[in-house]
């Protein structure tokens, strides 16, 4: 069955691809690991670069259900806020203790993505798409009305990010420490969503999104396939947004909201819904932009709103979808 | 990965000039950073208000005083023989978006000092970020108690009032003319929260009732629901405790409900952007300002006002603009003072420093209360006159001093800790 889920989903063997993408992850990687080195160079600042590491993982994570799998939810931003939330409330309510409080924000978006999947899962299209706004909606309003918990619109104020504790010796993490706690993490969901890719798992999530009716003559469960992904990709932004918490010790409802979960989704298409890098690229454009522009003139959305405009309109698959036709070309 | 292994994994050499030029490229789009003389270095302010969204109208007052502010720094010799730069960020109005431009201004721009604020929710949300940053932030214009109240911190100072301040300076007013009856529309946010807790102790304490409190979420453009039930409850005032364009949707949909018929109509904060964005019928109401343009016999305020009308293309200044200018002219006395950039010692000399009176522009004493970091200076409570045109839009009942109403700081909860 594997090889005729292959033959449906693997794009055409190229060749001489694998040597330059090999040498291109390679310079991915060893740009990411120097950041604190080169970016205040060329007039960035870390806590940017961590930024924009927290988004990409976002982004990859609802990836894996928007481009391998072909559920677009426009919902994801609830997961986010759940993981924001949970280890705030975590580190305020029960210890202050940085791992713990990462692994109960994760567990929370996670464990709600898991939830709300079977109620997702059936629908196709736009209905899909509803639904997961509903959804995240839904936890939006908790959050905003819930004001003796989540502090309603102010936000949730009052924790930090507490030293890191190993063995017996506690280690404060600064801009830099931060940085390379949330790359090592980063490296981790990425290498996780590669295996995902390359396993019969993330062949059968391409199935379910090329061909659902094939998938199900052949006995598959593809409800099932959804599910899987809704929920991977809910532990993974639940595990962005806990990161994100504790990168400004500080959430607000804003990251439950549907814009932001229309944002990740921009950043999938900016950089190619079909790429494995693709959905990282497009955080570093959006985010960089949005840096940058909002620096230079109040009417930054425009410029963004534009730059998704022309992207689209030149580039439908995406950043690196392009770059990758012109090299074949 | 290695099932195609059958081509060396070589650049070619097309390849490698695209990278190059797109390394280039990068380079070049990376901001050009403005290189100083050593000596010259500018002590830079960052300022963090909204140029859009709801709060845009304030925010870009508060920007215009502060930059009035900065140029008669400079132009008198800068702060500490050094120029003054204000480095301007768009916080959106909102606590999340504020807090990544502190960040950005603390980590690229290496602010020396943070001001800014409209809303409560960003004024609390950067009181905290500063005291985790050791640098000092003075609050222009978010008014929730908290901020130098429980939640005050030895980093932040208060430039404008606080929420009992704006409460008790007309509650007085409110209750006697009106009646005992009110009802409430509140933003949902502690702004609008601390209004309401504040308006509602007193009118307890004097013997009135609450009859219901609508909490209307922050941008807001529909209030038809929220005036409804104003209506069916049928108070003798309505309070509106919105701000900014929420405001201005709120009064211009009242007057169209016919509300303004019914019931009076009045409330705590009143703001010049506010009045001169709303249509002639809705202009109506009896409120507090926190600073006026037009005080006869008050030395000074005639020439600031002229001086801002030719800066800034005929407009009157207004509170927000006065918060501005008032924020970074503090910073400037206590660095002199200090005669230091240190967090620390510009605290301890901003602590009771008294406003000259071309930076108070108003009667009386103007200080920074050092116990809880709070600016005491007066309110202008008053109504919107019936034949208002711009400038005239407000007539000032009386001049209240904040020092007559203000909470002492063990009643707002502050408990003030250095670091040691």
């Amino acid at each position: 069955m594997s090889t005729m889920i292959r033959g449906v989903a693997a794009s055409p063997p190229r060749r001489s691809a694998i040597g330059r993408r090999e040498i291109a992850s390679g310079l991915i990687w060893l740009l990411l690991l120097l950041v604190p080195l080169w970016l205040p160079a060329i007039g960035g600042y870390t806590d940017l670069a961590t930024r924009i590491l927290i988004y990409g993982m976002a982004a990859t994570g609802l990836n894996l259900l928007l481009g391998q799998t072909g559920g677009l939810s426009f919902g994801h931003a609830a997961y986010f806020g759940l993981g924001t939330y949970g280890t705030g409330l975590f580190l305020i309510h029960v210890v202050p203790s940085l791992p713990l409080a990462i692994i109960a924000g994760t567990l929370l978006g996670g464990i709600a993505a898991v939830l709300v999947g079977p109620m997702v899962m059936k629908r196709r299209g736009i209905y899909f798409s509803m639904i997961t706004i509903a959804f995240g909606q839904m936890f939006y309003f908790v959050a905003v009305r819930w004001n003796g918990l989540t502090g309603g619109e102010d936000g949730l104020t009052g924790f930090s990010r507490v030293p890191l504790h190993i063995g017996s010796r506690s280690v404060a993490l600064g801009s830099t420490g931060y940085y390379y706690l949330v790359f090592g993490l980063f490296a981790l969901v990425m290498l996780v969503v590669w295996q995902i890719l390359r396993s019969p798992l993330g062949h059968g999530f391409v199935a379910a999104r090329e061909n659902a009716t094939r998938l199900r003559f052949l006995g598959v469960a593809v409800e099932r396939q959804i599910w899987a992904s809704f929920a991977i990709s809910g532990f993974i932004v639940g595990l962005a947004g806990s990161l994100d918490s504790l990168l400004v010790n500080f959430t607000s409802p804003a990251n439950f909201q549907w814009q932001l979960s229309g944002e990740f989704v921009v950043m999938c298409v900016l950089g190619g819904m079909r790429s494995f890098w693709g959905p990282f690229l497009g955080a570093v454009i959006f985010i960089g932009a949005q840096d940058y522009l909002s620096s230079v003139t109040q009417n930054w959305m425009s410029l963004i709103g534009l730059i998704f405009v022309l992207s689209v309109l030149f580039f439908p698959n995406g950043l690196l979808g392009f770059i990758r036709g012109r090299a074949r070309a | 990965m290695s099932e195609n292994n059958d081509t060396s994994g070589v650049i070619e050499r097309r390849n490698l000039m695209k990278i190059g030029a797109a390394v280039g490229a990068a380079g070049l789009l990376a901001s050009p950073r403005q290189v100083w003389a050593a000596s010259g270095a500018p002590v830079k302010i960052g300022m963090l208000d909204p140029r859009t969204g709801t709060y845009a109208g304030n925010g870009g007052d508060e920007i215009r005083g502060a930059k009035m502010a900065t140029d008669q720094i400079n132009g008198a010799g800068g702060m500490l023989g050094r120029p003054l730069q204000l480095v301007v960020e768009d916080s959106q109005g909102l606590p999340g978006p504020a807090i990544s431009k502190a960040q950005k201004l603390v980590s690229q721009d290496k602010v020396d000092f943070l001001i800014g604020s409209v809303s409560s929710a960003v004024s609390e949300a950067l009181s905290q970020f500063a005291q985790q940053k050791k640098i000092l932030y003075v609050d222009t214009g978010g008014h929730a108690d908290d901020v130098t109240g429980t939640k005050c911190a030895w980093t932040t100072f208060r430039t404008c009032s606080t929420t009992w301040m704006l409460t008790s300076g007309d509650f007085g007013t409110l209750f006697k003319k009106f009646g005992k009856k009110w009802f409430f529309i509140t933003p949902d946010y502690s702004f609008g929260h601390a209004l309401e807790r504040d308006y509602t102790a007193q009118l307890k304490q004097a013997g009135g009732m609450s009859v219901g409190n609508a909490l209307a979420p922050l941008g807001t453009s529909d209030f038809s629901s929220y005036l409804i039930r104003a209506r069916a409850a049928n108070p003798d005032v309505l309070i509106c405790l919105s701000a900014g364009d929420d405001l201005v949707n709120l009064l211009k949909q009242a007057v169209q409900f016919g509300i303004d018929k019914r019931m009076a109509v009045a409330g705590a904060l009143q703001e010049m952007e506010v009045l001169e964005a709303l249509p002639k019928q809705a202009l109506l109401g009896w409120w507090t300002m926190e600073w006026y343009w037009n005080q006869p016999g008050v030395p000074h305020v005639a020439e600031f006002v002229d001086a801002y009308k030719k800066q800034f293309g005929g407009k009157v200044p207004t509170a927000r603009v006065w918060f501005g200018f008032v924020s970074v002219h503090a910073i400037a006395m206590a660095t002199a003072k200090a005669q230091s950039l240190d967090t620390l010692k510009v605290v301890k000399a901003l602590e009771g420093l008294e406003l000259p009176p071309e930076i108070a522009l108003q009667p009386g004493k103007c200080y920074y209360r050092a116990e809880d970091h709070q600016m005491i200076a007066n309110m202008f409570p008053g109504h919107v006159p019936p034949d208002a045109t711009y400038p005239n839009l407000f007539e000032v009942a009386n001049v209240v001093p904040e020092a007559q109403i203000a909470q002492s700081p063990q009643a707002a909860g502050c408990h003030m800790t250095y670091p040691s």
